[in-house]
């Protein structure tokens, strides 16, 4: 074929303005790669035009740059050489080389992950930072409130100690000692009777621990028949009974929870004449 | 004048579109951008609309850059077709009587203001188109600019469609001649 006339006939010029037809073009294309002139005569047209065109550039507007680099801000990548600590081994001294990892993903998604990953940390660390100081607050409070508590029993425990013990100075107190009846011999309670408004205190020095559902009763024999003189409770030292105006004998039976009408004589532990 | 202050040759810059490289896009715009330009304003008259077109052919370019086959010719001359491509879809998109009215608008705006390069022939290749004779210039708008294929400006100048086909290429081949340096 005439490599000159295929040159001049235009369709060189046609190919690189893009306005040959597919034919034309694969046609040329094949012609280039088999002969150097073909393809030099494309390649100087395509310079020409370049030339020219770059020649006559118009500046397009300043903004226009950062609008596409923004719309393309996911599509570049770049690499991000991040450092992360090695995982614990034998070497505490941690000296070793920290790891290099590179990470590549797509522009802006990664600092958005970054971020959230960060805050996640952030309100995690938070998160147990206020839980520990919490349970720590809540701690020492249920310390606090224990020991409440505490004080509270030592209070009342001392005061009925220094009731007791008011009790036991006072000279105006008559003190009957109840002595352990048969099968009873070890146990002994005192009662202390005021003088002067005949109220009744109780002292248990020894008494056998109470069994379920059964409770202490004091009575007092009036004229030779038991009057009820109050049931033994949880007091510390000395419990204040009834007030009894007279009785010529004080005794403890055991009862039923609640206490009886009438004493179980079987069951009764001390008894003291006054 | 930019395109010629290598940074990077086109084989190295092809390179680094390729691994998504941000510089390298970079450098693409500022070293090509104005002449694509006038290509997009050649055909575009509209600025707004022009720089919307650039931004498109570069967001194409950049998305395609692995359909770039340097055996069949430069870099330039591919991202050349793509931006005349859609500058012609956009043109086409709005209408053509619809464009040709905003053209004689926007050149009266421009002449009223008295700039410089107010016409449109005075934009890249059609400065040269415009040398041509007024048969061949009439061709070359329609199948370049307009982008008409030959059988339509075949119909359209109620002229034979071999006739169109050789008088095209001696346009073409009369261009090469005022454009060779």
């Amino acid at each position: 074929m005439d490599i000159n006339a295929y040159i001049e006939s235009g369709v060189i010029e046609s190919y690189v303005l893009g306005l040959a037809s597919a034919d034309e073009a694969a046609e040329l294309e094949a012609l280039a790669a088999q002969h150097a002139a073909i393809k030099k005569a494309v390649d100087d047209f395509a310079l020409f035009i370049q030339q020219n065109i770059t020649e006559n550039s118009i500046a397009p507007p300043a903004e226009l740059k950062q609008q596409i680099m923004d719309a393309l801000e996911e599509e570049f990548e770049e690499a991000k050489v991040v450092l992360l600590p090695l995982p614990p081994t034998g070497n505490l001294a941690g000296d070793g080389p920290a790891k290099v990892v590179k990470i590549t993903t797509p522009g802006a998604w990664r600092y958005i992950a970054v971020a959230a990953a960060i805050l996640f940390l952030v309100s995690a660390g938070l998160n147990y930072y206020y839980y520990v100081n919490y349970s720590s607050v809540s701690k020492d409070y249920e310390a606090l409130l224990s020991k409440q508590k505490d004080v509270e029993a030592y209070e009342t425990k001392y005061n009925n100690l220094q009731n007791t013990v008011t009790i036991l100075q006072d000279s105006a107190m008559h003190v009957v000692k109840m002595a352990g009846v048969k099968n009873h011999e070890k146990d002994v309670a005192t009662v202390y009777w005021d003088t002067r408004n005949k109220d009744v205190y109780v002292y248990v020095n020894n008494l056998p621990q109470i069994p379920a559902g059964k409770q202490y009763q004091l009575w007092a024999i009036v004229n030779g028949k038991p009057v009820d003189a109050g049931l033994l409770g949880n007091c510390d030292g000395v419990c204040k009974m009834k007030n009894i105006p007279s009785a010529q004998m004080f005794a403890i039976t055991l009862e039923k929870e609640g206490g009886s009408q009438q004493p179980t004589l079987t069951e009764m532990y001390v008894a003291g004449k006054i | 004048m930019t395109g010629t202050d290598n940074k990077y040759t086109e084989a190295e810059l092809v390179a680094l579109l390729k691994e998504r490289q941000q510089p390298a896009f970079s450098y693409l715009y500022d070293n090509y951008s104005g002449a694509l330009y006038s290509v997009v304003l050649s055909i575009v008259t509209e600025r707004e609309t022009a720089s919307d077109v650039l931004q498109e052919v570069f967001i194409k370019i950049w998305r395609q850059i692995e359909l770039y086959d340097p055996a069949k010719g430069r870099l330039f001359t591919w991202m050349m077709n793509i931006t005349r491509n859609a500058s012609i879809d956009m043109v086409r998109s709005k209408g053509f009587n619809n464009n040709q009215q905003n053209r004689e608008l926007t050149e009266a705006v421009y002449d009223t203001v008295g700039s410089i390069t107010t016409n449109i022939d005075k934009i890249g290749l059609r400065k040269l188109v415009y040398k041509l004779k007024e048969e061949y210039r009439t061709l070359v708008d329609l199948a370049y600019f307009q982008g008409y294929t030959q059988d339509e400006i075949s119909k359209l100048l109620n002229i034979p469609l071999g006739t169109v086909k050789t008088r095209l290429r001696t346009a073409l081949i009369q261009l090469r001649e005022i454009i060779k340096p």
